[in-house]
């Protein structure tokens, strides 16, 4: 498409027919939804995709999903979302061979950390998991060592299959640490907590995060204490995510904001104002 | 015109190749939609309210959807005239060479602000076709009235700003008093009138007993406006002789054409590019379809074809 112009401003995100391959529940309320798409050609870990979903005229926004995996010679893209509303109960409802459309790829991803050689420490909370095993294929490819910390409210939400699709990635020495909020399964307690007990162990290079917004400050603020550096995935409401509307402001610490859907939603977290 | 039938429209001076423009706040700087299609295909584009000095707008939540909308509370957020003109300028120039109007929409929070913005637009954006002034933001000298909230006050805007702008002038309207405001825009010297702005409404979460925006109120927009956005154009089109250029909840070339009968000229899509960003084209082959089977030779034909 005509895109490029004198200024360099590229229009990169567009609109792609998606077909559901799989879409099942894998937790409670959490559901593995595996599409074919050409954008698995362009996306990158970390960036996100809108989607249409059927079903509904009275709602007329997308729902922003980021992905775990994409294939790109097959055109495979694999995403896990938790039911939380409407919308991604529609979502839920999908079956094998329907079809929609999804815009994308949107935003900015992951970024490989500056010192290869260090090893990095990937910490989630909830379904933030989907983009750090993203982030962990990344890292794989790469040949940069990490260990996961994945935390959850409960056991019962735990997606056993995601985790199984990330184990064969690890180095020999890595590990996926699990915690639970409740104590069901794993380290009781936050995320933050058992973070400050690996950092003490090994030393770390990298963390990068997604989560609820006050677990990845806390994970920001280890990282600012420890002079570690650190990227967190970020969530807004969007209208559209690619840069058209000014609804997913982030704050910075250098004053103003930031659009998450297309200077994000990876930030590195000592520029946000938390 | 692949129909044969005439689609070029003159809204106040400005001559777009088709009626199709784009709402302010709802189409970035158009370079965000390229990807999606050439949107120099479009007769306009409305780039979102700039103002003479950066405005940092409101924190969030900026956004809720409700039901067949969405409600948004965005503050105006935009880098300035200078900082717009330096990011974008080129490719806005450039879209006016590819025949689409470029309309850089005004924004200011007192008389003396939105002289200034206008000078700024006169003086770094010469590109533009035309200069939208949006007189629905909140007059901070005032207590946060509204500038055009009434028809005095309206006037007395738009007779500051008129002899600072060589080009066609549209005034942007709030959804409020339309007639008398509608005419006070026209006889203080307005080209065009574009209507409406979102309608300010109001949702809570019950479970927190917050408000769903950083604010208690926001501007609805989207499909659920709609038949008010109509009847408003309606009655601005018959208080005043200028054009209008008819603007709320469009989603299809059924709604834009709603728009054109009841006495819009052009028709702008605002709410409806964030979800589909295709619409502009979409739409625009649908109104052109139905110029087909409404069996004229010139879309100006149907403009206020409207009968009761
Ligand atoms: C960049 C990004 C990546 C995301 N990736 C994932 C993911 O991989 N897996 C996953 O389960 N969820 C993800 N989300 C969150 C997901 O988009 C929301 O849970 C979903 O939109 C909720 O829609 P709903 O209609 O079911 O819920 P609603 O009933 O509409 O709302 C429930 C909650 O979701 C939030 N929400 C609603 N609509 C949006 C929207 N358009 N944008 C952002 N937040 C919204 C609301 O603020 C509210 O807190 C991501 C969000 C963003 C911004
Ligand atoms: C996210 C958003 C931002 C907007 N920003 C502006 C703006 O900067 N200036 C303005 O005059 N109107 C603004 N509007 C209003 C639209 O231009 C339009 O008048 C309104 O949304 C009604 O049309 P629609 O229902 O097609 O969206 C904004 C609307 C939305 C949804
Ligand atoms: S969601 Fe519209 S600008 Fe980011």
């Amino acid at each position: 498409m005509i895109a490029a112009n004198a200024q360099g401003l590229q229009g990169t995100v567009g609109l792609h027919e998606f077909c559901v391959l799989a879409n099942e529940q894998v937790a409670r309320d959490t559901f593995r939804l595996e599409i074919s798409s050409l954008v698995a050609k362009r996306i990158q870990p970390g960036q996100f995709m809108n989607f249409a979903v059927p079903g509904d005229p009275t709602h007329i926004l997308r729902i922003p999903l980021s992905f775990s995996h994409a294939d790109a010679p097959d055109s495979h893209v694999t995403m896990y979302y938790v039911t939380v509303g409407e919308g991604t109960k529609r979502l839920s409802s999908m079956r094998t061979g329907d079809i929609s459309t999804v815009v994308g790829p949107c935003g900015k991803g992951w970024r490989l950390p500056e010192d290869l050689s260090g090893r990095c420490l990937l910490v989630s909370g909830g379904i933030g998991l989907a983009p750090i095993a993203a982030a962990a294929g990344m890292l794989s490819d790469a040949g940069i060592a990490y260990d996961v910390i994945a935390g959850f409210q409960t056991a019962a939400r735990i997606p056993e299959r995601l985790i199984s699709e990330m184990e064969p990635l690890l180095a020999d020495d890595a590990k996926i640490h699990l915690a639970t909020d409740d104590g069901s399964y794993g380290f009781a307690g936050f995320t933050t907590r058992l973070m400050e007990q690996l950092i003490a162990e090994h030393s770390y290079g990298c963390v990068l995060t997604c989560g609820p917004e006050v677990m990845m400050h806390g994970i920001a603020a280890i990282c600012a204490r420890e002079g570690i550096a650190c990227q967190a995935s970020m969530e807004r409401m969007m209208g559209c995510g690619f840069g058209a509307c000014g609804a997913c402001n982030i704050p910075l610490v250098a004053g103003g904001y930031a659009s998450c859907c297309m200077d994000g939603p990876v930030f590195d977290a000592k520029e946000v104002a938390w | 015109m692949v129909s044969g039938v005439n689609m070029a429209v003159n809204l106040g001076g400005i001559k777009m190749r088709n009626p199709i423009n784009t709402a302010s706040g709802t189409f970035g700087f158009g370079w965000q939609l390229e990807g999606f299609y050439d949107v120099s295909m479009l007769g306009a584009i409305t780039t979102k309210g700039t103002s003479a000095v950066p405005w940092e707008g409101n924190p969030a939540p900026r956004l809720c959807e409700v039901t067949s909308g969405i409600m948004n509370t965005i503050g105006l957020a935009n880098p300035g005239v200078a900082g717009i003109v330096e990011k974008f300028g080129a490719y806005l120039a450039g879209l006016e060479d590819r025949g689409c109007r470029v309309i850089m929409q005004a924004a200011g929070h007192s008389i003396e602000e939105y002289r200034d913005a206008v000078r700024l637009i006169e003086e770094l954006a010469p590109f533009a076709s035309g200069v939208e002034l949006n007189i629905s933001c909140p007059n901070i000298a005032r207590g946060g009235r509204l500038v055009g909230g009434t028809p005095e006050d309206a006037s007395e805007v738009v007779r500051a700003v008129r002899p600072l702008v060589s080009r066609p002038l549209l005034v942007k309207m709030a959804p409020v008093r339309v007639p008398e405001i509608a005419k006070a825009c026209e006889d203080a010297g307005a080209d065009a009138l574009s209507l409406i702005n979102t309608i300010n409404a109001m949702s809570i979460d019950i479970h927190t007993r917050r408000s769903r925006l950083s604010k208690p109120t926001g501007g609805l927009s989207g499909p659920a406006i709609h038949p008010i956005a109509v009847r408003m154009v309606w009655e601005a089109a018959r208080a005043v002789s200028i054009p209008i250029n008819g603007i709320g909840g469009i989603a299809t070339g059924a709604d834009a054409a709603e728009m054109i009968l009841a006495g819009a000229t052009a028709v702008t899509i605002g709410t409806q590019n964030l979800p589909d960003p295709t619409a502009g084209p979409r739409i625009l082959a649908e109104l052109e379809q139905w110029a087909v089977e409404q069996n004229v030779s010139d879309i100006n034909e149907l403009v206020g074809a409207f009968e009761c």
